[in-house]
This record gives structure tokens, sequence and C-alpha cells, in this order.
């Protein structure tokens, strides 16, 4: 097991899914975002949000409605078919498309027609080139039809939600799903020719034991994943309202979910996949992401480690954060304010942050100690942290050789915290984070 | 839609030559006739829209004859071609709310018209249809991509020789009395196949000498052509 050192995970820490952090965003008028379009050249990725799902889990706290509203579904549809029309406008016809994600909520909480006129207005309205399609898919509302159409659009990697096979885990957090949906699921994306499967996994759960947690993790070997994503559950009920029903007296404490996540990574370590960052596990010799790990070319963006190269990020759809080098920018989170400025043809676009030189190298520091374990530190930097870095180092965890600051293996769990002592914005706004581990 | 160029006639579906083709080919009798009910056949002349881009989405179509384009206007109001639609092919959007393509007939058209709201009703009604729709919408994206495509990556004569191999299956040379053996009717002028494939008429006439000389097709007058070297003109086209 890593050594244990709770005193160094006191302070919560952001996931730094970009920096800086979602949480540092102030209002910003939409014209930022249009100039920021206006100006983008090479490659872009773009990610479209469904915030639907068939059924709402306890335990979530994505920006989701419930699915089964059919009139609100479609209008929302159809404000986003508007927002595809505004954005493609905006970009220099120069730009390609080379990434498409799909997420949400349940991408598959739509129709699959719906989904393929999604498709065709993003061909039409965008110069997309051979990309690389991914989608976050509900195992509940996976259905033949579904797998017809991922085959057809060429969807090569799907992301399930599996979170946890112990039924007894399934309940409490309001996601039931036997293994035989799984195992559908499964073996229709393959059908389909879905090469890259993640199972979304959870530790932290309540009333998981370190044998749910590997059971689970054994089910998910076996059915072949070829990525797999541990979180920890994050118990925030004043954040997440509708955690309130989770019983929280029955959760794992601080020490048995550090156990889970080290026995976690000890597991998918000894069965055949590399570690992506801190809590991405990537099949080795197959996966592309597993690829990209070994040879350092793994990013870290809003959907967690991934191996796309572009340095900007269009997001489509309420709530949707777009990534430039200089601005982060999002899009209207309230679903009847977005209908309404999308379906208008207005860039929907209220809250965001500019990213300085200074935010810019703070946050190429991040990415790389979270990526690659180690990031290259200049001096002045260096001896700005040094003083919060030294517990680090005493304890062995992380080492500095002349301008390169590693952290050690057995300081993994320790890496978001290590890279927060970069974080300028969190010396001065103390808020409330999930916990490290 | 009491205009009157709308006929209403009893069993146009029985003498319908697309019926097996179309979305409509899974049904059963008695569906068919429930189908014909609420669908009227309806003439268009060359120019003519049946749809507008951005209009709601009021009916939608088979396409029984003819050919017809589908466009859409790009944000700095050019016209962008999104494809052609063909005999069997169906257009339009059923459970969509407005239309997001102009559609054009190109040649004398004869399309068979639902009102949108008929239509969704009775898909509903026969899940045989919604499935029908479904791969009715991935044929519709297929288009989508290979017009793209043929517009954004293809040379010219890769075009054009894309577009009569296209011709030549979605019109079979069986059901054509041409001049000469093997001969289809182009259907299209100089002009107009030079605007559906992005390309000037100066161009287009280029091309088909130049697929003339290479003994890959023979053009027997100006509106018929036939293809001599099937393979080699597959292999252009790629």
């Amino acid at each position: 097991m890593w050594p244990y050192h709770p005193e160094l995970l006191e302070t919560p820490v952001p996931r730094y899914t970009s920096f800086p952090t979602a949480a540092d965003f102030d209002v910003l008028p939409a014209c930022h975002y249009r100039t920021a379009l206006e100006r983008t050249q090479g490659d872009v990725s773009l990610y479209l949000h469904i915030p639907f799902c068939e059924q709402i889990c306890f335990y979530c706290g994505c920006n989701t409605g419930k699915a089964n509203k059919r009139k609100r579904l479609e209008s929302y549809l159809r404000a986003l078919h508007r927002e595809i029309e505004t954005v493609a406008a905006l970009l220099p016809r120069g730009t390609r498309v080379r990434r498409i994600a799909f997420g949400g909520g349940s991408p598959n909480a739509i129709a699959p027609v719906e989904f393929l006129r999604l498709i065709d207005a993003l061909t039409i309205q965008f110069n997309i080139d051979e990309p690389v399609f991914s989608i976050e898919l509900d195992p509940r509302t996976m259905s033949r039809e579904w797998a017809q159409v991922l085959a057809a659009v060429g969807v090569e990697r799907a992301s399930l939600g599996v979170q946890t096979f112990a039924q007894h885990c399934q309940q409490a957090i309001g996601r039931v799903q036997p293994e035989e949906l799984i195992v559908q699921t499964v073996d229709w994306l393959r059908e389909a020719g879905v090469s890259s499967i993640n199972f979304d996994l959870m530790y932290g759960l309540p009333g998981q034991t370190l044998d749910d947690l590997e059971d689970s993790m054994h089910r998910t070997r076996v059915l072949g994943a070829d990525r797999v994503a541990l979180f920890g559950y994050a118990h925030v009920p004043h954040i997440v309202a509708r955690q309130r029903v989770i019983d929280a007296t029955n959760l794992p404490d601080r020490h048995q979910r550090f156990a889970m996540a080290s026995a976690g990574f000890g597991y998918f370590l000894t069965h055949g996949y590399v570690p992506v960052g801190f809590d991405h596990f990537a099949k080795a010799g197959s996966d592309p992401l597993a690829a990209a790990a070994t040879s350092g070319r793994v990013r870290r963006n809003f959907q967690g480690f991934t191996d796309d190269p572009s340095d900007v990020l269009i997001g489509l759809g309420a709530s949707a954060i777009s990534s430039f080098p200089g601005l982060l920018a999002q899009n209207e989170k309230n679903s009847g304010r977005y209908r309404m400025k999308a379906g208008d043809g207005q860039l929907t676009v209220n809250r965001g942050i500019h990213r300085s030189a200074d935010d810019r190298y703070r946050g190429a520091i991040i990415e790389r100690l979270l990526c690659d374990g180690r990031s290259r530190v200049g001096a002045r930097l260096l001896a700005e942290v040094a003083p919060r870095l030294e517990p680090f180092i005493d304890r062995g965890l992380a080492h500095i050789d002349r301008e390169w600051l590693s952290i050690e293996p057995d300081g993994l769990p320790y890496a978001r915290t290590i890279a927060s002592l970069f974080d300028a914005y969190r010396a001065v706004s103390p808020r409330q984070f999930s916990s490290a581990v | 839609m009491n205009e009157p160029f709308l006929s209403r006639t009893a069993n146009f579906c029985d003498a319908c030559t697309v019926r097996n083709r179309a979305i409509c080919g899974d049904l059963d009798n008695e569906e068919i006739v429930a189908l014909n009910a609420i669908g009227q056949r309806r003439h268009l002349s060359a120019g003519e829209n049946l749809l507008w881009e951005g209009d709601d989405a009021v009916v939608v179509a088979n396409v029984v004859e003819g050919m017809l384009k589908l466009s859409t206007s790009t944000a700095d109001g050019k016209e962008q071609i999104l494809g052609l639609a063909f005999p069997a092919d169906f257009i339009g959007r059923p459970f969509g709310h407005s239309t997001p393509y102009s559609v054009e007939a190109l040649t004398d058209v004869l399309v068979c018209v639902f009102r949108r709201a008929d239509f969704d009703k009775f898909a509903r009604e026969h899940p045989r249809l919604e499935h029908k729709l479904l791969e009715r919408t991935l044929s519709e994206l297929d288009r989508t991509r290979k017009w793209m495509l043929l517009l954004g990556r293809m040379t010219a004569e890769q075009r054009v020789a894309t577009f009569l191999l296209d011709l030549s299956v979605r019109f079979p040379v069986e059901e054509e009395v041409g001049t000469q053996p093997g001969a289809f009717a182009l259907r299209l002028s100089r002009g107009q196949i030079a605007d559906v494939l992005g390309l000037t008429i100066e161009t287009v006439s280029r091309e088909f000498t130049k697929l003339k000389k290479a003994g890959v097709v023979s053009l027997p007058n100006r509106r018929e052509v036939a293809i001599e070297d099937r393979e080699a003109l597959e292999d252009l086209a790629s």
C-alpha cells in the first residue's frame, strides 16, 4: 500500500481538469468567446453535452435532468443544432475537427435517430476530417439500434458508467444495473466495432468493502475493459442536493478510502494495465491511451486524461466548457436560458476566465505533474513553493533534481496536492473540493 | 393542402414503381392502405421547391420519379449542396421541427407527400416504419458524408466519375430506353451538373470529353451517357 500521510491530504484540492479551474471562473461576456473562435487555427476537438439521463443516480454531480420530459429534450436538441450552426460559422475555414466527444448525462438518453441528426449537422457545418468519435453510454438505456448507429457513425471509443458490480452498493447509490446488462452492452459495442471501451468505476461508495471493489475490478478486467477510470465517490450533499438521499453513516472513512485507491492502483498495475495520470488505467500494448502514457503524450482535459493533442476544445450544449490557449469559456448552465439564447442564434457563454501567461505557465506545470509525474519548474516558482513542498520531499514522496520536480511512485496519491502548490488561485480562495483520495 | 396540383388517387400505391425500395417497403397491405390514406401524390416541375430550409417541417416525402437537390445556405450566404435525392429516397425530417435543408426539383418530379404530423403519428403506431426511419436516417448521413467529401476533397475528375456511377446505380439501365445499349439519361444539363458538383460548366464539359477520349464512357448525345469501362470509372472515382 501507498504510505498514508493523512495530514498531507487534509486540504481538499481540485481535480485540475483545467487550469484555472471552473471554480475560478467569473462573469465573461460572450464576445470574448466569439473572438477566440474567430482566431482559432489548426485542429480542434468538439465536445457535445447531452444533459439528460433516463434515471438520475443519487451520487451524480453532473448537470443533468430526467429524459422523460420529451418536449424539453426536443427543444434542447433544437437549440443544440442551432448552436452548432452559430459556432461553426465563426470558425475560420482552415480549422479541422479531428475529435468529437459526446458526454453528459447520458448521450444515449436521446433517440438513435436524434444522434444521427446531430452527426449529420456536424458533418455539414464543420470541416470534419476523419475524426475520432467517442461517447459516454448508460448501459441501462443501451439498445441494438444504438449499437447499429454507433457502428454506422464509426464510433471507436465508448465509456460505460459501471461504477460497481456490487448490488448493495448499486442500491445505495440508486443505480441498479445487473451484470447481464453490462455484458450485453459490451457485446453490442464490440460487434459495432468499438475498439476502446472504458469502464468508470468508483471506490468509497456507501457500504462498499475492499472485497466489493476487488470483485468489481476483477469483473471489469474479465469483461475486457480497455480503459478504466477509478474515481473516489465525493460525498458533498451541501453541493449536490440529490446526495442527501444517501446514508452517510455507511461511507468508508478516509483511511479505508485511501486503502481502496491504493488497492485499485495495485490491481490494475499487476493485471496488464498502464496507469494514466492518477486515476486512469489503459490496457498495455493495445489501447492508444496506454501508448500515449508510455511516451509522455497524455493531456488533461475536461473528460479526464486523454491522448488528444489539440489545444482547442469547443464545448457545445448547456454548461459545456470551451478551452483555448488563452481562454476558458463556459456556456450558460441553466437549461432554459441556454435553450432561449442558443435557439436565438446567440453564443451562450456567460462565465469563464482569460488565461494569463502566468496561468499558462502554472497550468503547464500542473498538467505535466498530473500526467507524467514530473515537470520542469523555473527557479522563481520553485523558490515560491519550496516551503510547502518540503513536507512531501521530507517524506520521500517527491524530489527535486536541478530544475525538475518529480513525484515518486509512492507519491502518486499526493499528486493533486503537490500540483495544487502551483495554483496561485488556491492560496487566496479556499473553497470546498472533494478530497484528493 | 388543397392545392390543385395535389391528386389523391384511390390506390396509387399499387402501381408505385419504388414501393419495394421505399420506406413503405416492409408494410403489409392493410398498413399500405392506411398510409395511402394520409399520402398525396404531387408533381413538381424542374426548378420548383418542395421544402424551404428553416421552414416548419410541414411535410415529408418519398421520391417516386425524378431527381432533387438538397441544399442549405452557409453563414456567408452561399448555397451549400448536401446531395441529391433519387427515386425511393425519403426526404424531410419526421419527428423534427424545422427543415434543415431546401429541396428543389432538378427534373420533373413525382413525390408522395405526407403531412409530417400525420406521418409521425403513423410511424409511432407502426414500429416497422419507425425502424425503417432509422435506416433512412443512416442513409441520409451517408449521403451527407459522401457529398461533403466530394465537395471538400475530390478533384473534378473524381466528382464527375462519382456522379456518373451514382446515376447509373440509382437509375438502373434496364429501366432506361436509351439510344444505344447500356446508355442512360443524364437528366441534368451540363450547367446543373456543374452546380451540384461545385464545378464550372467548362470543367464539366472538359471532364466528359476526357472520359470519352479515354474510352471510359460514350456520349451518344448531349442528354445520354453509357458507361463503357465501369472498372476504370470506379478507379477514377476513388
